[in-house]
């Protein structure tokens, strides 16, 4: 981590700031894109889940204040002083606030439907917000920004981003990469308790990979960027979840499970790439080998405003650096 | 803004995504507290030293004294820990306002402190627990080999083999993960709370009476008098204890020893990003631990204190530390004494190895705290990064806990081996020195960093106008500095013998070296390590 601004990369070296899992919150991303600059990075990846969790409803009551919810608690806000701060505070904690009516908030209230259109819509204002910062951040700065969906993305973001001028966005791809190296991109997840947006069985993945994996030259230059992490590792230990999501207790203790692929661990054995970068598990974090592959998944926990991420240099085709970082 | 109440309607539209679970509940979190608070230990040590040397001490008092100033500390950390909930302890709080190198320093100052306890406890098993409960049973059945292993066990060499056992099997425990340490932990809690309870309701059952005729009994031919119990008082009063009125001074440097183990009740700060409704689970944790444990100590002295007698309890420990006068054969621990008021090989041993269960919830947790903070360092790049590194078969940082296990055993070797680290209780001062700069910290956090202040549960909380932080934080900065003079000043529990006070600061110095040692080598890798303490700026 923390490579010093005035450390130019060396022949072949390539610096990566990685992260993953953001889910909406402005403060983490603006974080992530200036990462570049206080890291020393060469290229920014993201590894998925873009896209926020909760509406927050301001509700305008009749005596001109406002009623929301915050930390568990109901507050009333009064003043547009008071009403800017909470808007921002709730987009750095990644929720989608969202000033409405009292009767509004009422209809919305018993009307699902309108409730995940309302949701899209805002996520889709942010995820443009988010390109044009990156474009204003980035642009003329040669630092390419690749990213690639996770679970929880809804499909739509697909387009915003592969139009968006400075964010290189794919699936089911396998790109060239800054260095000679390249880099696999494969999103989404084993199926969740949540049953979320961009979800496939692990037959999927096996055809998913057999997809993607003639299309890489050399794996030990390849990176796989791949949102679900390999299973039965320390990557991707988590709570077990009862139907009604419920952590499920054994012997007085939360039982644990691996929420993984099997498939990609089975490949990365099989095919020992360069590196893998890895999502989805924000309890996750941590740096392990599976055989002579490096695979980094940082955790998140966007929800304080603190981007967790990973620095990695690659120096002559090999890993030179890895560094978990928290900033 | 202010709170308010909408009749119960939660106002926020939630869609279907995956996310973070947090695991450890409100009961855990307690449990994990108050085994680190080891409320056996904390009952062996307060009865053992209090009367002995605090005679004009309230040690009745001395624990609510203590419990208020664990609360206060604990009402800091409990703010720090709702805007900060993540794992690392104080090492987490303070990099996010101190300089690095304090940052870095003060937490090698309390994870050495904490792992040196280690050490201590594992010492403590074999002195306190398991050798008295052989001499006991040799005082009660009369076989010798009963004696002959606990003369054995305080031998140096044997001391220090047990204890580094001890000390590995922590080791081993860590090393298959927190849900096996855990699952074993919940069992030697249920255990030690059993016996505790049992030591309450054993003294409840007797009277002085009996213990007086039984004491003389057993030890009576020993000492060659028929009045054995007398006699040990009379022989301390002779070799300079006094009792007396209690006073204000020794009441409050009695509050020491229950202090002492109290500062267990704020550990899970060490957990904070594992626990769920952090807010109320860690104020309920840390605030339940000090009170519970307060509650059991104030009944167990009372009890101790009718049963046993405080000039009793004082005399024979005073004449058996230091060597004069008569006393009961072997150290007067609480194992001892309801061995012979029971006159039960049976009850002696239980009552000792739930000493024992309780010594050790001290070694996994402090173990593990220093694990963790070790890991943490490593992330940031200010420890070798092999530290973080995490088994593929075990998943657990197994580098990490294996060098602070042999950390541990060295700390044993010279706790048991050299003379300069056998009182060397006076870590704990340069711990609490470590939590107050923290808590002092916290004071100023809200203002300094008001970014990550905004985002707390606690943002726009205020007591007399000011941030609920400041104020929490800066009560603990009080207690905490209350506690550090009283221990520099009672050269029983700590005091500021001039050779450990250099040990304490050689500490702190060896703390600010690692840092810039660390700095350099990771300047000549083109690693700035002091960004691992900055924020990443947002505009």
């Amino acid at each position: 981590m923390f490579w010093k601004k005035k450390n130019k990369s060396g022949d072949g070296q390539v610096k990566i700031f990685f992260a993953s899992d953001l889910h909406g919150s402005n403060v983490c991303f603006k974080k992530f894109v200036n990462s570049a600059k206080f890291y020393g990075a060469d290229v920014l990846v993201l590894g998925g889940d873009l896209t926020g969790k909760a509406v927050i409803p301001i509700a305008e009551q009749q005596d001109g204040s406002y009623l929301a919810f915050q930390h568990g608690e109901s507050v009333r806000i009064t003043g547009q002083g008071e009403l800017d701060d909470f808007v921002k505070r709730q987009g750095n904690m990644g929720f989608y606030p969202a000033v409405i009516s009292e009767a509004e908030y009422q209809r919305l209230k018993s009307d699902p439907t309108a409730q995940e259109e309302l949701f899209k819509r805002l996520v889709l204002e942010r995820v443009h917000e988010w390109a044009a910062f990156a474009e204003e951040k980035l642009k003329g700065t040669e630092i390419p920004f690749v990213a690639l969906p996770g679970n929880d993305d809804f499909w739509e973001i697909d387009e915003i981003l592969t139009q968006a001028a400075h964010v290189d966005f794919n699936e089911m791809r396998v790109c060239d990469f800054k260095g000679g190296y390249q880099m696999l991109f494969c999103g989404g997840s084993t199926p969740t308790p949540w049953d979320t947006e961009r979800e496939y069985s692990e037959a999927q993945y096996v055809e998913r990979f057999a997809e993607l994996l003639p299309q890489v030259r050399d794996m030990s230059r390849c990176i796989f960027n791949v949102h679900v992490p390999p299973h039965g590792t320390a990557l991707d230990a988590c709570p077990k979840l009862d139907d009604n999501m419920q952590v499920v207790y054994e012997m007085g203790l939360p039982a644990q499970i691996h929420a993984g692929c099997e498939t990609l661990n089975d490949i990365i054995k099989e095919h020992q790439p360069l590196l893998g970068l890895h999502g989805h598990i924000h309890e996750g974090r941590a740096k392990i080998n599976i055989g002579e592959t490096v695979c980094i998944n940082p955790g998140s926990v966007y929800p304080e405003g603190i981007l967790q991420g990973a620095m990695i240099i690659l120096e002559d085709g090999k890993i030179a650096q890895t560094n978990l970082t928290q900033g | 803004m202010s709170v308010t109440d909408a009749g119960g309607d939660k106002r926020i539209f939630l869609r279907k995504a995956s996310g973070l679970i947090r695991t450890a509940s409100g009961t855990d979190t307690f449990i994990y507290n108050l085994g680190v608070v080891s409320i056996g230990l904390g009952v062996g040590s307060m009865l053992y030293y209090g009367p002995a040397f605090y005679p004009q001490g309230d040690l009745i008092w001395g624990c609510v004294l203590a419990g208020f100033a664990m609360a206060l500390i604990a009402f800091g950390f409990i703010t720090w820990t709702i805007t900060l909930p993540r794992s690392g302890g104080i090492y987490v709080f303070g990099s996010r306002i101190l300089p690095p190198a304090l940052a870095l320093t003060m937490s090698l100052v309390e994870i050495t402190a904490w792992l040196f306890y280690c050490a201590i406890a594992a010492y403590w098993i074999v002195t306190l627990a398991l050798a008295p409960m052989f001499a006991a049973l040799n005082l009660l059945t009369g076989n010798e080999t009963f004696l002959a292993i606990s003369e054995t066990m305080l031998e140096p060499w044997a001391t220090f083999l047990i204890g580094a056992a001890i000390l590995v099997l922590s080791q081993v425990i860590l090393s298959y993960g927190m849900r096996f340490y855990l699952t074993i932990n919940k069992w030697v809690f249920v255990l030690a709370m059993a016996s505790s309870a049992f030591l309450l309701i054993t003294l409840a059952m007797y009277t002085r009476e009996d213990f007086v005729s039984h004491l003389n009994a057993l030890v009576g031919p020993a000492l060659n008098v028929p009045d054995a119990y007398n006699a040990i008082i009379a022989s301390g009063k002779e070799n300079g204890w006094g009792g007396g009125d209690p006073t204000v001074w020794q009441t409050i440097l009695v509050s020491n020893w229950p202090f002492l183990p109290l500062v267990g009740a704020a550990f899970s700060i060490a957990i904070g990003g594992e626990i769920k409704s952090v807010g109320k689970s860690q104020t309920v944790a840390m605030l339940g631990a000090v009170l519970i444990a307060t509650v059991v100590w104030i009944a167990t002295v009372w009890l101790a204190y009718k049963v046993f007698g405080f000039e009793f309890l004082g005399t024979a420990v005073y004449n058996a530390v230091l060597g004069t006068g008569i006393t009961t054969p072997t150290d007067p621990s609480v194992a001892l004494l309801t061995g012979i008021l029971t006159q039960s090989p049976l009850i002696t041993v239980l009552t000792s190895l739930g000493l024992a269960l309780w010594m050790w919830m001290w070694i996994p947790a402090m173990h593990t705290f220093g694990v963790r903070a070790v890991v943490a360092w490593s992330f940031d790049r200010v420890a070798p990064a092999p530290l973080a590194k995490i088994s593929e078969t075990y998943h657990t940082p197994l580098v990490a806990i294996t060098v602070t296990t042999i950390f541990n055993l060295i700390c044993m070797a010279l706790f048991v081996f050299t003379p300069w680290f056998s009182k060397i209780v006076i870590l704990i001062e340069a711990a609490v020195l470590a939590w107050s700069v923290v808590l002092l910290a916290g004071v100023f956090f809200p203002y300094k960093r008001p970014e990550l202040y905004e985002k707390s549960p606690l943002a726009g909380k205020t007591v007399f106008g000011l941030p609920i932080m400041t104020v929490g934080c800066f009560l603990g900065f009080l207690a905490a500095q209350f506690y550090f003079w009283t221990l520099f000043f009672d050269p029983n529990a700590a005091g500021h013998d001039p050779t450990q006070v250099a040990i304490v600061v050689g500490v702190f110095v060896i703390g600010l070296a690692f840092y810039y040692v660390m700095k350099m080598i990771r300047r000549s890798q083109g690693i700035d390590v002091t960004l691992a303490f900055k924020e990443i700026p947002i505009e």
